[in-house]
């Protein structure tokens, strides 16, 4: 009884102190209206429609603003305890390993596969972007910076932290000194919010979002009858039962398709585990794998911590 | 001899009562926090410059106080920004932690206490005094080490670390 009594306190702690949930990646970009308007974007034609893409790489080339504020929004973040990927590293590291890879012939003289998904998800992302725009203002002899900083989640899109403000007009000519001046001045409000942020989804659970789609050679879609039920209701009573506080929401449902937004899911999953939206989503493959539905072929294509999409019907 | 003796400790006592006096007004009116705080600038890596205003019967003693209201105002209240700055949250984000951790912070904010270690010296001639009613307001601008003051406060659990919990 006494030994039974220790390993499971032993499991308690251990558990305890390896349950620590996944931390967020993020990194500082510079937003679109800054590169459109210092011209580092690549015009793109599409049918008839000019579409402007921002080029990050000629940006980290040739502005040495960027590289100062992305360098001290780092250093700051870095003092918080929350070291940030460097947008500049991350695109080195794409482009060398898109240039391996190009390299690498199989035996037989293939090639290594690249899908589309894959270019796609090559690009540089993570899961909180944080955008930094400025300009400076001239006013008479003086100038001064106009400094806006947004925080965004990649998967759900919505602003999590910002801060702006407008420099004290000044005789300066340094724009470098007034840019760091302004991130120092409106960093602390931007961690307050992002912390603000944190606590939520440490007491809420972690927000997710689902793209459930249907294979058109599967034969059956969402509105199919299983064991006497439309798969959409079966699909929305597993979410209502498992996720926290029952709290998500269906954004839009068809016959082949379903989007299921603010989804919040547990930190942790049942083995002390830190949770994601991929890790999440696999009871829900297994619920539908198993009696009575037996959904065999579900394919989950896993686009972050934050969103899974589940291709039903395609293996 | 013993007259002297006499006069001498008589000296020393009214002294010191005096002293005490002042030390207790000086609790007294800390002790209620009662104050007014303003963004100035942000200085350097961490370091926060605001305006104080203390109220008190006595401007010397309202000065004297700057600094612990100064601490009090980045830690509990926060302070509304400017155009070049936006709005500082308190360090705190739950107000009842002042009470529940009432040990913590008459510790914190005692006779020279830990608090000392992130005010930097008052800004010679920035002081302003006006007279409202019966007491003095008093206006200083005070430099807080606003990181070190907030990681001492996550060492001892009264704020959380951005990257804590991950």
């Amino acid at each position: 009884m006494k030994r039974l009594f220790l390993v499971a306190l032993f499991a308690i702690i251990t558990m305890s102190a390896f349950a620590q949930a996944k931390k967020p990646t993020i990194m500082v970009v510079p937003s679109d209206a800054w590169c459109k308007s210092k011209g580092y974007v690549t015009e793109v034609d599409n049918m008839g429609t000019t579409v402007y893409t921002p080029d990050y790489v000629a940006a980290l080339q040739n502005d040495f603003d960027l590289l100062n504020v992305i360098s001290k929004l780092n250093d700051l973040m870095n003092d918080r305890g929350f070291p940030l990927q460097n947008l500049e590293s991350v695109i080195r590291d794409i482009t060398t390993t898109s240039a391996e890879l190009s390299l690498v012939e199989g035996k037989s003289g293939g090639s290594v596969a690249e899908s589309m998904y894959d270019q796609v998800r090559n690009r540089a992302r993570a899961d909180i972007i944080m955008q930094v725009t400025w300009d400076v203002v001239t006013v008479g002899p003086k100038k001064s910076v106009r400094y806006t900083l947004q925080g965004l989640d990649s998967y759900t899109n919505k602003q999590i932290a910002g801060a702006n403000g407008t420099g004290e007009p000044s005789h300066q000519v340094d724009i470098a000194v007034m840019l760091q001046e302004a991130v120092m001045a409106n960093m602390d409000s931007f961690v307050g919010r992002l912390q603000e942020h944190f606590d939520d989804m440490f007491a809420n659970g972690r927000e997710v979002s689902y793209l459930i789609r249907v294979s058109d050679i599967w034969g059956e879609d969402l509105e199919s009858d299983f064991d006497g039920y439309a798969l959409s209701e079966i699909i929305d009573d597993w979410f209502y039962d498992n996720t926290e506080g029952h709290r998500y929401s269906v954004a839009d449902q068809s016959e082949t398709q379903m989007t299921l937004n603010q989804v919040r899911i547990p930190i942790y999953d049942e083995r002390g585990r830190a949770n994601d939206a991929n890790r999440f989503i696999r009871n829900f493959v297994r619920y539908l794998r198993a009696e009575p539905y037996l959904i065999d072929n579900i394919k989950v294509l896993n686009q972050g911590l934050g969103r899974c999409v589940l291709i039903l019907g395609e293996k | 001899m013993k007259k002297i003796a006499l006069i001498l400790s008589m000296i020393m006592l009214v002294c010191g009562s005096a002293y005490a006096d002042k030390k207790k007004k000086l609790n007294e009116d800390t002790d209620m926090f009662r104050y007014d705080i303003e963004y100035c600038k942000t200085a350097s890596d961490g370091m926060v410059m605001v305006k104080v205003w203390s109220y008190s019967k006595r401007s010397d003693l309202a000065m004297a106080q700057s600094r612990k209201n100064a601490v009090h105002g980045v830690i509990f209240r926060g302070y509304t920004g400017t155009t070049a700055a936006s709005s500082q949250r308190a360090l705190v984000s739950d107000p009842t932690i002042e009470s529940v951790k009432a040990d913590f912070f008459t510790a914190f904010f005692g006779e020279d206490g830990p608090y000392m270690r992130y005010v930097s010296t008052i800004m010679d001639g920035s002081a302003e005094v006006r007279k409202v009613g019966k007491e003095y307001k008093v206006g200083v601008v005070v430099t807080v080490n606003k990181d070190m003051l907030r990681k001492h406060l996550e060492e001892a659990g009264i704020v959380r670390g951005l990257g804590s919990g991950f």
